[in-house]
């Protein structure tokens, strides 16, 4: 249940990002379902699991690059254009905003704690689009719709 | 190919690379794009090195007694445009697969770069809605809903003012970030229904650097680590004007005795 509402709100705020970065109207709609499915399984891993914000955000942002790939190749568009507004949700705003009140309230061990904790979020969606991205390009390669040189959705 | 023909193919490639990069489109989509438009014209030797803030092109001909031409492009600013990127990135496929003259793709190029796809206050309800759902993502109430949106809408209004005088993207950042975070301190001191952290972390979403961050995730996959870096850099500082931009304020409304 509370995943559900978790998915709705994050419907709320996908919406937001695709306006204020001006995604194609068609590919706003699969932007939103996307995003929500990320953070969905964010808090699926983090609620229900109970497993650590990294690795939500490591799961959550596989979610999303192994859905915008997809789409990319439905819609015939950049990936770019799935991918973006679909990790904002997940991108750690919280974890630096509370990194950044540790710090002026001077208790400096969980600065560095809560700091860690952030930078390794980034870092989990980093690796989680990058593992995504080259596993579909090599698929692509293999299958001889894209020569290793190209790069391009 | 007479000297005139192979200058109008430079200025159209390089007006897509313009348009793209600054845009935000990922700097090897840019190379790609640019190196694509030249070879479809039938232009035999073709480089182009692009970064996140400038486009150098060299073409040559088979022609020996001829020298070849370089050209350069400055990209001065970055605003986000998705729709751009898109449209400009089906023109080079459209412009490589069918025989669409230069002159042609100059106007199309023209009609894309040319278009209003959104606006302002469109931009600043989708603002609004960024801010307020994220409160609640991340457990406000109705309250906090309600009051994230407003100090939302009204620091990305700020932004767009600020974008629209040309200041520099870390000082407007820090000022959008900073008036938002008055306005949720604010509102939490006023109304006890409201907590500050909710709308504080609500309004500081719309300026994450999620585009800073995509695209260097991508340009290192493409094998740029140049590019990669240079926009890890960005996002940090981004990263750090926001940070001090909401710190700043809290920091100074606990100096002067009040309580977040």
């Amino acid at each position: 249940m509370t995943i559900l509402i978790h998915f709705l709100l994050s419907l709320g705020s996908v919406f937001g990002f695709c306006s204020i970065f001006k995604i194609p109207r068609k590919a706003i709609f699969p932007c939103m379902v996307i995003g929500a499915c990320g953070w969905a399984m964010f808090k699926y891993v983090v609620l229900i699991l109970g497993l650590s914000n990294v690795l939500g955000c490591l799961f959550g942002a596989l979610v999303v690059a192994v859905l915008s790939e997809a789409c990319a190749r439905i819609f015939k568009d950049a990936s770019t254009i799935f991918v973006l507004p679909g990790i904002l949700p997940l991108v750690p705003g919280a974890g630096m905003y509370y990194t950044m009140r540790a710090l002026i309230a001077g208790d400096y061990a969980s600065t560095m704690s809560l700091g860690t904790q952030t930078i390794f979020m980034a870092g989990a969606i980093a690796v989680a689009i990058l593992i995504v991205t080259s596993l579909f390009r090599v698929g692509m390669v293999i299958r001889g719709t894209l020569s290793p040189r190209e790069f391009r959705r | 190919m007479d000297i005139q023909r192979q200058k109008n193919i430079m200025v159209l490639a390089l007006f897509a690379g313009e348009i793209m990069l600054k845009s935000g489109a990922e700097v090897y989509r840019v190379e790609d794009t640019v190196d694509r438009i030249c070879r479809a014209c039938g232009i035999p030797y073709v480089e182009v090195v692009a970064t996140i803030s400038s486009i150098s092109l060299s073409l040559d001909s088979d022609d020996p007694e001829r020298p070849p031409l370089t050209f350069i492009k400055r990209i001065r600013s970055i605003t986000v445009d998705l729709e751009k990127v898109s449209r400009v990135n089906q023109f080079s496929r459209e412009f490589t697969t069918t025989d669409l003259s230069v002159d042609e793709g100059r106007k199309i190029l023209k009609e894309i770069n040319g278009s209003k796809s959104a606006p302002a206050p469109a931009l600043v309800a989708g603002a609004a809605a960024i801010s307020a759902f994220f409160s609640a993502m991340l457990g406000g109430g109705l309250w906090d809903f309600v009051y994230a949106a407003i100090s939302g809408a009204v620091a990305y209004s700020l932004s767009l003012v600020l974008e629209r005088l040309h200041a520099n993207s870390y000082m407007r950042i820090f000022l959008c970030c900073a008036l938002a975070t008055l306005l949720a301190v604010i509102c939490a001191n006023l109304d006890p229904r409201a907590t500050a952290d909710c709308i504080i972390i609500g309004g500081v979403m719309i300026f994450l650097p999620g585009v800073a961050i995509t695209n260097a995730i991508r340009d290192a996959l493409a094998g740029d680590p140049q590019a990669a870096v240079s926009r890890a850099v960005d996002a940090f500082l981004v990263a750090i004007s926001i940070a001090v931009g909401a710190g700043m304020v809290i920091a100074l409304w606990q100096f002067a005795g009040g309580v977040v």
